[in-house]
């Protein structure tokens, strides 16, 4: 075994690394140009971005309650919206909600999405007139397509209700009842939010050679095998990266639950942004408030490192 | 078809003529009531000519037929008025961020009965004292003391200081859609609370209508349940706010009132909202419904198809006695304006005997808080729906309202109790939990509110 000797490795290092000197003067003064042009823009981004979150989290170790306005520089306990709320039943159940959302809407998405993309993966007019009709939903403002669920899933005036009484399949109330209700949400959510998988996916394979696929033609592969060995490995990074966004989002879930639902029946589907909503703005406890949502912001930063590191991993195997 | 457009150009023509008439008379009734000493410049000036005011309430029908109204008080006093109507939890959650965050957007605001303890204990509302007491702000004749006195004292500080001028006394009533299919079934409107479960269980689905539909703001319709039954919210508001929902009245209460919903109430019966309610019962869908007098008074209206066979009553009696709920909604100045005088006059008008008796007479404005038109035979004919008497049900349960049950709704932490009793009966007539577990778990989450908003119990 040779033994390596730590000056060595410093030396070596050095070298790699471009001596500053070596800069000529014309470059040196381009990157302080980039950087003075830039810093403006860089402030008032960190203004806007970091700004309230800092705001927010401050706000979360205080018991801020605007009918005391003092409230807002009250530290004495400034864990006490934390350790309360590890103690807040309403709480953790919203914290399973959403779970249980996230996960029924990302995999229906995903799954919708790719499904639907794959089908109209050809160049015809039909098809492009199709795709148009699609992505209608995601372009509807939330609120629109809240209202046109709750229709959907008011017995009294739903015409899917009427249709399935008709053909001697009556269905009870979806949103009323606890056991449906998160599934209603899911399938209202899948509805507005597949064409953007679908969207993602359909650029992707559009973007696939022809040649691999020729080729595990002409070796006999079918349908499902060229899905397999072909397609699915080119599309597997806009998968996650879909996967991705679409899980962010359902973490905001909000013009659904609040129009079909109200959080209800009970808390059944009372997620976490819809709790600190319920604490923030019908009861005014800004800070307790604050706090869940500066956890829902650790959660999400938490979440995107994570899948940001699988999608990296996934094109490092590619 | 040319005849059908003649018709059509015609009853336009007709509604436009009818519209400028009455907005002459409007000008001029709200000039002459306004501007005491302040009559409109000879040569047209106005005097808010150049003053802009916001103003919102929420979507209550009066505040909806008050729209049509707004353009005379632009017409005689040069104003511009921008005035909207969200609905209930959103004009609230809105106007409490705009309230509490010192926000000057609003000139004139709907003072919510179930926040008026937090938005004037907070100071976020002016007194309007000194407005009432000045003869150039306010004329001899608009009679600040016409207004019900139930009504005003629950705008009042301790220090005896008005807040708000009522433009509601809405109470807590029963409504039959298709009273029809109660004599068909042998009954009568129903007067307990076993009358009700009796009668519900005769009617339910005949012609295939459920019998059943309060709105699904359990914190306001189960509350005359719960005293029905001996029960109350706290313990003895203002003095005591300990919640009580956990006793056995409460309890018994919840189950009672669960059951009807379950038993007898449409298909997804608690994703009712009040306007849902009223829609579905003026479409004869669904058919007793103990609720609001401003809703139920719409059965009687033109385009609803039960205005031939509707029917009302005083809320009905528990064991205990009868408690049927009284609120109050009234105009206030947020103490963030910026036109405070300007939105004076917009209130003294609005407020005022000439504007609320037009309502009365031309839409059928029924909640009215001013004991003169109250008694006034206009209001007594608009009154009666379908041949019956609603202001002896009406100035009944007012009376009834004085006796202080109602004291509980203007302590302003009842918004955080008021949510867990909406969950607490939604879990229990969506089968998710017992009367018990559902109203326990309700008492143990109310404590912890009140704790964190600081009270100690």
């Amino acid at each position: 075994m040779l033994a390596v000797q730590p000056s060595s490795i410093k030396r070596a290092a050095e070298n790699r690394r471009p001596a500053r000197t070596a800069l000529p003067n014309w470059r040196r003064e381009q990157r302080r140009a980039f950087t003075f042009g830039l810093l403006p823009a860089l402030l008032v981004l960190v203004a806007i971005t970091l700004g309230p979150t800092i705001y927010l989290i401050v706000t979360s170790l205080t018991p801020l309650d605007p009918v005391h306005p003092h409230s807002a520089a009250d530290f004495s306990d400034p864990i006490g919206n934390y350790r309360a709320l590890m103690a807040d039943r309403r709480f953790l159940n919203s914290l399973e909600v959403q779970l249980k959302l996230s996960a029924a809407t990302v995999v229906l998405q995903l799954a919708v999405g790719l499904g639907v993309a794959l089908l109209l993966n050809a160049g015809s007019r039909f098809l492009e007139a199709v795709r148009t009709a699609f992505i209608l939903p995601m372009v509807l403002p939330p609120i629109v397509v809240a209202v046109v669920w709750k229709v959907i899933f008011t017995p009294d005036v739903s015409p899917m209700h009427r249709a399935l009484t008709a053909i001697g399949l009556p269905v009870h109330s979806l949103i009323a009842n606890p056991d449906t209700a998160l599934g209603a949400i899911a399938v209202a959510d899948t509805w507005e939010w597949f064409p953007f998988t679908m969207l993602m996916v359909l650029a992707s394979l559009q973007m696939i050679p022809a040649e691999p696929i020729d080729a595990a033609r002409i070796d006999g592969a079918g349908r499902l095998a060229l899905f397999r060995y072909i397609l699915f490995p080119y599309i597997r990074p806009t998968l996650v990266v879909a996967g991705l966004f679409r899980l962010i989002d359902s973490i905001k879930a909000f013009p659904l639950i609040y129009v079909l639902t109200n959080g209800g029946p009970g808390t059944a589907t009372e997620v976490t942004n819809y709790y600190a909503f319920v604490e923030s703005f019908n009861f005014s406890y800004w800070g307790y408030g604050s706090a869940i949502a500066t956890l829902m912001v650790a959660g999400v930063l938490l979440l995107s490192w994570f899948i940001g590191r699988l999608g990296v991993e996934a094109e490092r195997d590619d | 078809m040319g005849k059908e457009g003649e018709a059509k150009k015609m009853t336009l023509l007709e509604r436009r003529l009818r519209r400028r008439q009455l907005l002459r008379a409007g000008a001029a009734a709200a000039g002459a009531l306004l501007l005491p000493g302040r009559a409109p410049a000879q040569g047209g000036a106005k005097p808010l000519s150049g003053t802009t005011l916001n103003i919102a309430c929420w979507s209550s029908p009066y505040a909806k037929l008050l729209t049509d109204y707004v353009p005379q008080f632009e017409e005689a006093t040069g104003a511009k008025v921008n005035y909207e109507t969200p609905s209930f939890p959103i004009y609230n959650q809105r106007i409490d961020v705009e309230l509490s965050t010192g926000g000057s957007s609003y000139d004139v605001l709907n003072v919510t009965f179930i926040y008026i303890g937090r938005w004037i204990g907070a100071g976020w509302f002016v007194p309007l004292d000194p407005y009432l007491k000045d003869p150039q702000k306010t004329p001899a004749d608009w009679e600040p003391g016409d207004f019900l006195p139930g009504a005003t004292a629950a705008f009042k500080d301790p220090s005896g200081r008005l807040y708000a001028i009522p433009w509601t006394a809405d109470i807590y009533m029963a409504g039959a859609a298709r009273y029809d299919l109660f004599e068909k079934s042998g009954k009568t409107m129903p007067d307990t609370f076993d009358g009700v479960a009796d009668a519900m269980k005769a009617v339910h689905m005949k012609d295939g209508i459920p019998a059943f539909l309060p709105e699904n703001h359990y914190g306001w319709s189960f509350i005359p349940w719960l005293q029905g039954f001996g029960g109350n919210v706290f313990r003895d508001p203002p003095e005591d706010l300990t919640p009580v929902l956990d006793t056995p009245e409460a309890i018994a209460a919840a189950d009672f009132f669960a059951k009807l919903l379950r038993d007898y109430g449409p298909d997804g019966v608690i994703s009712y909202t009040y306007d849902q309610v009223v829609a579905t019962l003026k479409a004869g869908r669904a058919n007793y419904s103990p609720n609001g007098q401003i809703f139920l008074v719409q059965l009687g209206a033109k385009d609803s198809k039960v205005a031939g066979t509707c029917n009302f009553s005083m809320c009905p009696a528990g064991p205990k006695g009868r408690f049927p709920g009284v609120a109050t909604h009234g105009w206030g100045i947020p103490a963030g304006s910026n036109n405070k005088d300007a939105a004076w006059q917009f209130i003294t008008w609005a407020m005022s005997k000439p504007i609320i008796r037009q309502m009365v007479v031309e839409r059928g404005y029924s909640s009215i808080t001013r004991r003169s038109l109250i008694d006034s035979p206009e209001f007594k004919g608009k009154l009666t729906v379908n041949g019956h008497d609603i202001v002896k049900i009406y100035l009944d349960t007012i009376a009834l309202g004085a006796q202080g049950y109602m004291k509980y709704r203007t302590i302003y932490v009842y918004p955080q109790v008021d949510k867990q009793i909406d969950i607490a009966i939604q879990n229990i007539a969506s089968g998710q939990l017992s009367a018990t577990a559902a109203m326990t778990q309700a008492q143990q989450d109310s404590l912890a509110e009140l704790k964190r908003a600081g009270i100690k119990l």
